[in-house]
């Protein structure tokens, strides 16, 4: 019966309610399209991180962690390398000897990392062989060894295909080498930060000119990312000496901006619930002082004061529940819809770039966030009609009877 | 049997003191029909909501049965309310989203009365106060006569001790007003349901049986009249 009566009341000012109920519906699409936007960035950012410089694994020297020194190639390569290569689930490996030297053309000079590649491994590997200009993953070219530079170091080195540049590192040994490349495309991720410092050479012109004939990086990607860990256990048991690490450990700032997320997402949906309770408090509110002679008559005829306050109660988790289902299902239907069609931010292209983002975004939400929001609109909508119900009970049946 | 002895009643409205009752004695008995008379501002609305215990006096006592309000809590007040007493008002005070029948059911239904209870004794009430008619028409589709006969049924739905009604025919044209005595004194003989109201209205003034006037918090007289009208 006080159910009844509850949902019945909602009913009475039909503006309102539809107004409250818009607004918490609103106010749930809104948090679940930020959210969902916020996702689909970090995971972009995520794979674009892991598709074109991290990997799922890298395997380093320990010591060339440490000091960086050209000779601290890694050890029983052949062995670590036929080793993941058995495994079933490795999509790619590739090992990089990389170099960090002075980059001079007739237009600027700059200090880079030189990669020194073997294209085909490297393909399996990361995506940059499809952000080239024209597609030339350092196969195809004539004399002077080729090299890969992004567009960002040829504009600032005032290059461009087939300009001739010069590096400028040392050697086994400590020798100075100076090796003349000829530029035979130019990449771009959507990482400008990775882009400003790598270059890209055939590993064994690299091997040639610096004589060390190893390499320093052997980077792995799997089909299946779910197994990362294990296999990283694997490796390890294997190669106890070698520093192995997982895309977690190499760029903990991917999870950092994980953390970073849920931090937002937390903030928004208090921002959320806030207004929701503002909103309840505000109508609920009303909703009792406009009805007080009635609550009144309630309370005279032998409505105790529990069954008052619960029927106000009611009132704003119907509004919750209408309100709740609509807001829900429609973030679902615009992140199912922009999810798959994507939403094209190319007007910030740039801006986006440069923290490792491409200009179309793919909301993402985790279903548990529907649960989540559906949950703490009902606690929410609890919670603040407390106030108004409680306003219901501080009501005099004699006083609120006599004002007609 | 309801006992009232030596009722005070002070507002204290922001600085100026009201003394709205002082000293009510009165005894009224099983089977009345009870009128209170007096000017407006003669304490009649504050003496019904001190009996129907919505108010508190400053001093004296209420005794309904064996029951002296005072001592009751405040949850208790009000199931004693809910089972003793029916409330009828000068503005019908229905509830606004529920039809007839609900408006009569729902003391019923917390009282926690059974289905098959509750639709007798719905359709026998809505019966007898000529409305079976209308038992689905929510209070804004029915006449201010029609809203104060559901009144009457839903005050009596609770099989209260005696009813209280301030002022019921205040809103009603002199057909409803003498069609709701006609009904209100067919119950009080009938089925020996106590009413107790109060009034302005000569014509309703005329049909009580007990007429007790009031003036500026005091009982002025009280009368009995005989039964000439059975
Ligand atoms: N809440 C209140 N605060 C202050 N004074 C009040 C309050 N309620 C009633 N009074 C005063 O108490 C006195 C008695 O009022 P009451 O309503 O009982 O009179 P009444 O006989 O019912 O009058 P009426 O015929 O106009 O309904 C009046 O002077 C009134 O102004
Ligand atoms: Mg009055």
């Amino acid at each position: 019966m006080i159910f009844k009566i509850a949902f019945k009341n909602i009913w009475r000012n039909k503006l309102r309610s539809w107004t409250v109920i818009t607004a918490i519906a609103l106010g749930i699409f809104g948090g679940l399209a930020v959210i969902s936007t916020a996702t689909g960035l970090s995971e972009m950012r995520q794979n674009n991180a892991i598709r074109t410089y991290v990997s799922h694994l890298q395997i380093h020297d320990s010591a060339y962690l440490k000091y960086g020194a050209l000779d601290d190639t890694i050890a029983k390569e052949k062995d670590i390398l036929k080793f993941i290569k058995k495994n079933s689930n490795t999509a790619g490996v590739s090992a990089r000897l990389r170099i960090e030297s002075f980059v001079q053309s007739a237009g600027g000079t700059s200090g880079i990392l030189l990669n020194g590649i073997n294209p085909t491994d490297e393909k399996r590997v990361t995506i940059i062989s499809e952000m080239l200009q024209e597609g030339n993953f350092l196969e195809d070219f004539n004399r002077k060894p080729p090299i890969l530079i992004s567009q960002k170091l040829a504009t600032k080195l005032n290059a461009k295909v087939k300009t001739t540049i010069q590096c400028s590192f040392t050697g086994a040994g400590g020798l100075p080498v100076t090796g003349v490349f000829k530029v035979v495309d130019i990449f771009s991720t959507s990482n400008s930060m990775y882009d400003e410092i790598n270059a890209f050479v055939r590993i064994e012109d690299l091997r040639a000119m610096s004589q060390v004939y190893g390499s320093h990086e052997i980077a792995i990607t799997l089909q299946d990312e779910e197994q990362v860990e294990s296999f990283r256990d694997e490796l390890i048991e294997h190669f106890p000496t070698h520093h192995i690490a997982t895309w977690r450990g190499i760029a903990p700032e991917l999870g950092y901006a994980d953390k970073m997320m849920d931090l937002v997402m937390t903030i928004f949906l208090i921002i959320i619930m806030l207004a929701l309770a503002f909103g309840i408090v505000n109508t609920m509110l009303m909703a009792v002082l406009e009805r007080k002679k009635e609550l009144g008559m309630l309370i005279s005829v032998g409505m105790n004061k529990q069954k008052v306050f619960w029927m106000i109660v009611w009132e704003s988790i119907f509004l919750a529940l209408i309100a709740g289902p609509l807001g829900i299902a429609a973030s679902f239907l615009a992140i199912q819809f922009f999810g798959r069609q994507g939403i094209d931010l190319s007007f910030a292209a740039e801006g986006l770039r440069s923290v490792g983002l491409d200009s179309i975004i793919y909301p993402k939400l985790n279903p548990v966030y529907y649960i989540v929001i559906g949950i703490l609109v009902v606690i929410t909508a609890i919670i603040s009609c407390i106030y108004p119900a409680k306003k219901a009970l501080e009501l005099n049946p004699s006083e609120t009877l006599r004002t007609a | 049997m309801i006992q009232v002895t030596d009722i005070q009643k002070t507002y204290n409205d922001g600085k100026v003191q009201v003394q709205a009752l002082r000293g009510i004695d009165l005894v009224i008995k099983e089977g009345e029909f009870t009128a209170i008379v007096g000017p407006s501002g003669s304490g009649k609305t504050t003496l019904l909501n001190i009996i129907g215990g919505l108010d508190s006096p400053n001093y004296g006592k209420v005794k309904i049965g064996n029951t002296d309000i005072a001592q009751l809590t405040e949850n208790e007040l009000i199931d004693f309310r809910l089972n003793h007493i029916g409330f009828v008002f000068q503005s019908y005070n229905l509830i606004p989203v529920l039809t007839a029948k609900e408006n009569v059911e729902f003391l019923m239904l917390l009282q926690k009365k059974d289905d098959k209870e509750r639709n007798e004794r719905t359709t026998k009430l809505l019966v007898s106060v000529g409305l079976e008619d209308q038992i689905n028409k929510k209070p804004n589709e029915m006449s201010g006569g029609q809203q104060q006969r559901v009144a009457v049924a839903r005050a009596l739905a609770s099989k209260p001790d005696f009813v209280l009604a301030d002022e019921p025919t205040a809103n009603l044209d002199s057909t409803a007003t003498a069609n709701l005595l006609d009904i209100m004194l067919r119950l009080n003989q009938e089925e020996n349901i106590t009413f107790i109201f109060s009034t302005h209205d000569q014509r309703v003034i005329d049909r009580a049986r007990r007429v007790i006037t009031m003036e500026d918090g005091k009982i002025l007289s009280d009368s009995m009249k005989q039964m000439t009208d059975k």
